[in-house]
């Protein structure tokens, strides 16, 4: 059975202000983030998806493979693999592999990883989610455009938490798209908080029936959060306040794309003691993904809930590195 | 500066990772553009040899006039790192307020963008930020006697400033 | 004068992404150190031709970074600039250097990385050797300069495009047969002329690529040379220099002609020869119409009919004087500022019996070479010669 080794996770330190932004663009309402996480001008996906792998390494230098997660990587017709396996020396033998997606597509990530583990029997495999979220004017306002990435190092053994049963739903639906390599994502919110709702419902149920555990009895539950909205709708689908006190993060610093579920994960597994067991929800696309987590050892924890508070920075800085940005994307 | 996508695809692999240049024959540790002739005992026998890339930061300095390629990150501040394996190397220093920065402190290496070519390219480099990890570092006898809390107090300004974050 | 060559070393011409300008000053240094038998440290000063490095590489002060990277530090380099001239005005000092006595041994290099940008910057660039603000204003290049000195030519002495066509053709047979070339093709007259035009009437056969290279040189005072019984002995014995129009506008015929001739009257008197003693010459041809025009300076041709010798024999191997047997600028391409250096170790080869079989010319004694820069505005002259009796 796959388990998880360690894991990492990393949180840009510039705090954009939403409010400022929204105030800015004359939009009405209250801001739905107390801030956004943006990466700084000299970071992206690349970046951020080192530090994360570098901690959820921990001085493994010779995985079996390597698999990245990303929807905004700096280059395209390339493998963001590859180059973060160089910039984080792997060895020559690690094999590459970037998977895309949406934003749930982590837990697909640490599914395969888990088969490759378990397959090879030594060596483990690393599973790195980062996004750089690109909205421009005041669209960003809606997608909560921000930035993270998180990594985990995934074994043949139980590790310090066992991958326990996985259970998916799917439904064909256009929430958050893009036209091919256009920069910047198309969205209708009401569709997304719509199909969040249904398929959490279904993939979670589909995981209780399997496990014939309710999804209440989680310690936690670690889910992929676009919006606020989203992880109401998780509250239709069983979880309960309790289990998702310590997990949330998106009212804090907004949507991390692909590392949001990671994040989230990590933020459950800090606290997580032996024994417990968690819930990682992972959504994109009208894909829900349901993954059980058992934790067998004491966690080794990395204080990511002591990364969400940042450095402000003024609505100009933001403008100044978005509207850069809008140059030369990413 | 930098010049068109062929001298990126010339020059952009190395700075993926840190590295230093051993002369062979005088076992000197050169930064990494040292690469022809060791300028200390005039060998040509030069290796590439990967370094850690932590360090102590034990000068810098804050750019408020940047060139072109780094317009827009300005004030930004630049180092002299003394790596752990005994050789000087400049870089960019971020993640701290210029007004933080401290000369001693430890520092590690990280990657991150560090400009866009003429071409649009993107140059990725290695910059440093304060090392969190503990300090179980070996390291040399004359970096041992730096840290004196004598010296590590003496290295700090005398009326330390209210952190202003890094708005910028 | 005599000026010791004590040593020679030359890259490949060719277009090499592989290399940066530092790697082809490295290893052209490295080569005619080791070819002279000198350490670095007996380099007194270090004269490094380059016309182009801020437009191309984004790098000014290369000299400085040549002489870091070779480990001639202490001793003193300056980077050298003179248009197409650069890489002869650096061989022109560091005979200065010598015959002033200030200096025993130095390191001189022409060196040049033109193809990590795009041709039509390159040109741009390139453009910046003439008067880009005004002249160039109107839309010239330097190919259409020398254009307009081609059809002057064919109009004054009622010459064909075929008729120059041969000196492409000669040219190319050379540069086929040589290793170290960037364009090693033979061609016909009847290809040259339906080669694509560049401007009218210079045809894509007849002008130079754009080529990354670097060639070097150590030079030496006489004696020390002499003293070597068992190297070669080869001496730079003249070298002359002169200038010109900064205009194409106002280049003539007669101008394209006395920029070359005026100095290489006094090589001749320095070097106490006349044309007829010239075994081998490389003239600067990046365009072809170029070397006819140098062949009349020389005195090798009368006016006009320079470009004869290619039809009939007489500026190929075994003709009256070998003209280009490295393949000219128009096969070797035209590295801004190491076409002067690369005229020079070519010669030097040539008199040491060390050139490829099928261009060495058979007891090659004294070589000449041409170099000219800029619309009309450089002229270097340099005759070298292998000093019996000594060897």
């Amino acid at each position: 059975m796959a388990g998880l080794l360690r894991y990492g996770a990393y949180l840009p330190r510039p705090r954009a202000p939403l409010g400022e932004i929204q105030s800015f663009y004359g939009r009405p309402g209250r801001p739905r983030a107390r801030a956004l996480a943006t990466p700084a001008l000299d970071e992206d996906a690349l970046t951020m998806g080192f530090e994360a792998a570098r901690e959820a390494l921990g001085g493994e230098r010779a995985p079996r493979a390597i698999v990245s997660v990303t929807q905004s990587p700096p280059f395209g017709l390339r493998k963001m693999s590859a180059t973060l396996a160089r910039a984080l020396d792997l060895a020559e033998d690690t094999v590459h592999y970037d998977l895309a997606g949406h934003a749930g597509s982590l837990l697909d990530g640490i599914e395969l990883a888990g088969v490759l583990a378990e397959g090879d029997g030594e060596r483990p495999v690393l599973v790195v989610a980062s996004d750089h979220l690109v909205s421009y004017e005041d669209r960003v306002c809606d997608m909560l455009s921000a930035g993270g990435a998180a990594a985990f190092l995934v074994g043949a053994g139980d590790g310090f938490c066992r991958l326990g049963p996985l259970e998916r739903a799917t439904r064909e639906v256009y929430d958050v798209w893009r036209l091919g390599t256009e920069p910047e994502p198309r969205y209708r919110l009401e569709v997304l908080f719509d199909s969040y709702a249904a398929t959490a419902r279904e993939a979670l149920g589909a995981l209780s029936h399997v496990t014939e555990r309710d999804v209440a009895l989680y310690t936690a539950v670690c889910a992929s959060q676009p919006h606020p909205q989203t992880l109401r709708s998780l509250g239709r689908a069983g979880a309960t306040e309790k289990q998702l006190a310590e997990t949330s993060f998106v009212s804090e610093i907004g949507n991390l794309g692909a590392a949001s579920v990671g994040v989230a994960m990590a933020l459950g597994l800090d606290r997580a003691r032996r024994g417990q067991r968690l819930v990682a929800f992972g959504y994109g696309a009208g894909e829900g993904i349901a993954q059980e987590l058992e934790v067998v050892a004491k966690p080794p924890a990395i204080g990511t809930a002591g990364r969400i508070p940042g450095d402000p920075i003024t609505i100009g800085t933001y403008y100044r590195w978005t509207r850069g940005r809008q140059q030369v994307p990413h | 500066m930098t010049v068109s996508a062929i001298e990126f695809s010339r020059l952009g692999p190395p700075k993926l990772v840190l590295y230093a240049m051993r002369c062979r024959t005088c076992k000197t540790l050169h930064p990494w553009w040292e690469r022809y002739t060791c300028g200390v005992c005039g060998s040509r026998d030069l290796v590439e040899e990967k370094v850690e890339g932590t360090g102590e930061l034990v000068n810098y300095t804050v750019v408020y006039y940047p060139p072109r390629d780094f317009l827009g990150q300005e004030p930004y501040v630049v180092g002299h790192i003394e790596l752990d394996e005994g050789v000087l190397v400049p870089a960019p220093v971020v993640g701290i307020a210029p007004d933080d920065v401290e000369v001693g402190s430890r520092v590690r290496s990280t990657l991150r963008r560090m400009k866009l070519g003429h071409e649009g390219d993107i140059y990725y480099s290695q910059k440093f930020v304060l090392d969190d990890d503990p300090p179980k570092r070996r390291r040399s006898p004359a970096q041992a006697a730096k840290k004196t809390p004598a010296k590590a107090a003496a290295t700090r300004r005398s009326s330390p400033r209210p952190r202003r974050g890094s708005a910028r | 004068m005599r000026v010791g060559v004590l040593g020679i070393g030359k890259t490949p011409h060719k277009i090499q992404h592989d290399k940066s300008l530092r790697d082809l000053i490295v290893d052209a240094g490295r080569l005619a150190m080791d070819d002279a038998g000198v350490e670095a440290r007996a380099v007194q000063a270090y004269y490094l031709g380059n016309a182009g490095c801020t437009g191309f590489c984004f790098e000014n002060s290369v000299a400085l970074m040549g002489a870091d990277h070779l480990g001639l530090v202490p001793s003193p380099a300056v980077r050298v600039e003179a248009a197409c001239g650069t890489g002869a005005w650096a061989l022109h000092l560091g005979c200065v250097a010598i015959l002033s006595g200030l200096y025993d041994t130095v390191l001189v290099m022409g060196a040049e990385k033109m193809n990590d940008l795009a041709t039509v910057e390159g040109t741009s660039i390139i453009a910046q050797a003439a008067d880009s603000k005004e002249e160039y204003f109107s839309g010239l290049t330097f190919p259409s300069g020398v254009a307009l000195t081609m059809r002057k030519y064919m109009q004054v002495y009622g010459r064909s495009e075929e008729d120059l066509a041969h000196v492409s053709v000669k040219n190319h047979h050379y540069g086929a047969r040589n290793p170290y070339a960037h364009l090693r093709f033979e061609c016909t007259v009847d290809e040259v002329m339906r080669s694509a035009k560049v401007a009218d009437p210079l045809k894509l056969y007849e002008v130079c690529p754009m080529t990354d290279a670097a060639s070097a040189m150590v030079l030496c005072r006489e004696e020390i040379l002499r003293d070597q019984p068992e190297r070669p002995q080869v001496y730079v014995t003249a070298t002359s220099m002169g200038s010109g129009t900064w205009y194409a506008a106002s280049d003539t015929l007669d101008d394209a002609f006395a920029l070359l001739a005026k100095p290489a009257e006094k090589a001749y008197a320095m070097a106490g020869i006349g044309p007829t003693d010239v075994d081998v010459a490389e003239i600067y041809n990046s365009f072809a119409i170029q070397e006819p025009l140098g062949i009349e300076s020389l005195g090798f041709a009368e006016r006009g009919e320079g470009w004869r010798g290619a039809l009939d024999g007489s500026t190929w191997i075994d003709g009256e004087v070998g003209v280009n047997l490295s393949g000219g600028l128009l096969c070797k391409g035209h590295p801004l500022g190491a076409t002067g250096t690369s005229q020079a170790v070519d010669l030097v080869e040539q008199l040491r019996g060390t050139a490829p079989e099928g261009i060495q010319r058979k007891d090659a004694e004294i070589g000449m070479s041409a170099c000219r820069g800029g619309p009309g505005a450089v002229a270097a002259i340099h005759v070298y010669q292998r000093l019996e009796g000594e060897a």
